[in-house]
């Protein structure tokens, strides 16, 4: 049984005709690392948003670790999948980059004497030391990228899924990126991640989707290529 | 001297000029522009490049005349645009002198679908309705973006709605344009196309200043700017550029696509 696994599904946005993702039958395990790949409008964040039941399918069923998503509340969803999303300015509501950064974990219920340790160990990794009480939404763009990818990875979610990770990423932060999430599927979270970027693709993924108008029109199927 | 125009400002040539410009977010703040001075003529694509936070799209909000809107921060230096002085320009006026594609373009989209987002601009500048038309259907076609017309541009796909964004910018026509990272988030066939129209636009004698992380998106442009902490720290062309391995390394800014 896979971690997560599409059963048949399809899914259509309210008040629109054609499906934007259709017949889906996959799974995924809590090991490796996938890309999702795609021209624009393909459907690979509305794939991610059925993976954490943001969006519910139209028909078929996405199930977790065996149960039908519908099952769980969006809370237990979180607290085993992390998200990024695609624009990080919908994912900021702490008035520091500090606060950011501990909020999903002190509300996990974290050991108050880890809290300071782990806030510093995300901002150095993710160089945000300067910004500790700075506005979220006054960072520049990749600094808000990175911000929301430290605050997702704080919570050390079980899985982790990751929407197009690197725009507004520099080279330099993009290799840091990828030496991290290479650690972490190592270390045993399993990652999806929805990518347009060629090398950060072909330097991470182990497993690779790929979806034309909907469907699936390629999957490498799982293997091991790191750790 | 004419108002507003810049002495020694050559008509035929420099559609941007910017000396010695400065930029503090908060009075007092740290400095997210030091003494920035280049000059970029029409007809020139100029890509700007820099890490993160490096003060890219505070330049083009700068060059774009989009600052001080929602922001008490403190400006210094000039800006000309065409020959006029930016502070002189209405802001009414501005769209005509440059237009701006932002970063994040959820915060240029606003009308309920693509083909009124892209005739809002010319709709403004109160042209013929059939001149509308045209324009819309011009950058329609030139963009390829047929196939989202009726869509309603806050539920497209980020890629997408970067093309709807600058779609409404060039229906417009102004002069200059301001790109920051609108290649980005587009796939492979998406950016071959943005790239194409823009070597048109700049033939046609428009100027382009654009930001782009990704050097394999820098290379067709005719210059090159270097960013470092608010500094440029080097303008020159872009082969060359991107030929000094050693600079580039040095500034780490060379990509996963190649080993140190
Ligand atoms: N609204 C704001 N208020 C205060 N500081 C800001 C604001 N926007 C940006 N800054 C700061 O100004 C500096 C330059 O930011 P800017 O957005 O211009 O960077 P950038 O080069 O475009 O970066 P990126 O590649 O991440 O988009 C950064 O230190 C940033 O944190
Ligand atoms: N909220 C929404 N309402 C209606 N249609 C949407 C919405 N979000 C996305 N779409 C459409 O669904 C399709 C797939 O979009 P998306 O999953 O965002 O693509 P991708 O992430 O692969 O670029 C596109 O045609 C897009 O325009
Ligand atoms: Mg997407
Ligand atoms: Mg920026």
């Amino acid at each position: 049984m896979a971690f997560l696994e599409f059963n048949q599904v399809s899914f259509s946005y309210p008040q629109e005709g054609r499906f934007a993702l259709r017949d889906i039958q996959l799974g995924f395990s809590r090991d490796g690392i996938t890309a999702i790949t795609g021209a624009n409008g393909s459907g690979k964040t509305t794939l991610t948003k059925l993976m954490i039941g943001v969006l519910r399918s139209t028909r078929g069923t996405v199930c977790l670790e065996g149960r039908s998503l519908e099952e769980y509340s969006l809370g237990e969803i979180g607290r085993r999948i992390g998200y990024v999303f695609q624009n990080p300015d919908l994912q900021f509501f702490c008035s520091t980059v500090a606060e950011e950064i501990s909020f999903g974990f002190v509300n996990q219920g974290c050991r108050p004497e880890t809290v300071e340790e782990k806030i510093q160990y995300y901002l150095d990794y993710f160089e945000l030391g300067n910004y500790r009480h700075v506005f979220p939404l006054h960072l520049s763009h990749g600094e808000k990228r990175r911000l929301a990818i430290a605050s997702v990875l704080a919570t050390e979610p079980s899985f982790l899924i990751l929407d197009e990770p690197t725009t507004g990423l520099d080279a330099y932060r993009k290799r840091l990126l990828a030496d991290l999430l290479i650690k972490i599927a190592g270390a045993g979270t399993g990652i999806s991640l929805v990518s347009h970027d060629q090398a950060f693709v072909n330097r991470l993924a182990e497993r690779v989707i790929t979806l034309e108008k909907g469907r699936v029109v390629w999957d490498s199927g799982e293997g091991r290529k790191h750790g | 001297m004419i108002a507003g125009v810049d002495e020694g400002w050559n008509m035929s040539k420099k559609a941007v000029v910017i000396r010695g410009l400065s930029y503090q977010y908060q009075p007092g703040g740290p400095f997210a522009l030091k003494n920035i001075s280049f000059q970029a003529a029409r007809g020139e694509i100029v890509m700007v490049t820099g890490l993160s936070g490096c003060g890219k799209s505070t330049l083009c909000f700068c060059i774009g005349g989009v600052i001080d809107y929602n922001r008490n921060g403190v400006m210094t230096g000039e800006i000309l645009l065409n020959g006029k002085n930016a502070g002189n320009i209405r802001k009414a006026a501005m769209a005509l002198e440059v237009g701006v594609v932002f970063q994040n373009p959820d915060t240029q989209l606003f009308s309920p679908t693509v083909e009124d987002e892209i005739a809002f601009g010319p709709e403004n500048l109160c042209l013929p309705p059939g001149r509308i038309q045209e324009r819309v259907e011009q950058v329609i076609n030139l963009l390829d973006i047929g196939a989202l017309r009726e869509a309603n541009p806050c539920r497209l796909s980020g890629g997408e709605k970067h093309l709807v964004a600058l779609a409404a910018v060039l229906a417009i026509d102004p002069p200059v344009l301001v790109l920051d990272e609108v290649m980005s988030q587009l796939d492979q066939s998406g950016k071959n196309r943005v790239q194409s129209v823009l070597q048109r636009l700049c033939k046609a004698g428009k100027t382009i200043i654009a930001v782009e992380h990704d050097l394999a998106a820098v290379a067709f442009s005719h210059r090159l700017m270097v960013m470092e902490e608010g500094i440029l720290v080097r303008c020159g062309n872009t082969e060359t550029l991107l030929a000094d391995r050693d600079f580039m390394r040095a500034r780490k800014l060379i990509g996963l696509e190649h080993n140190y």
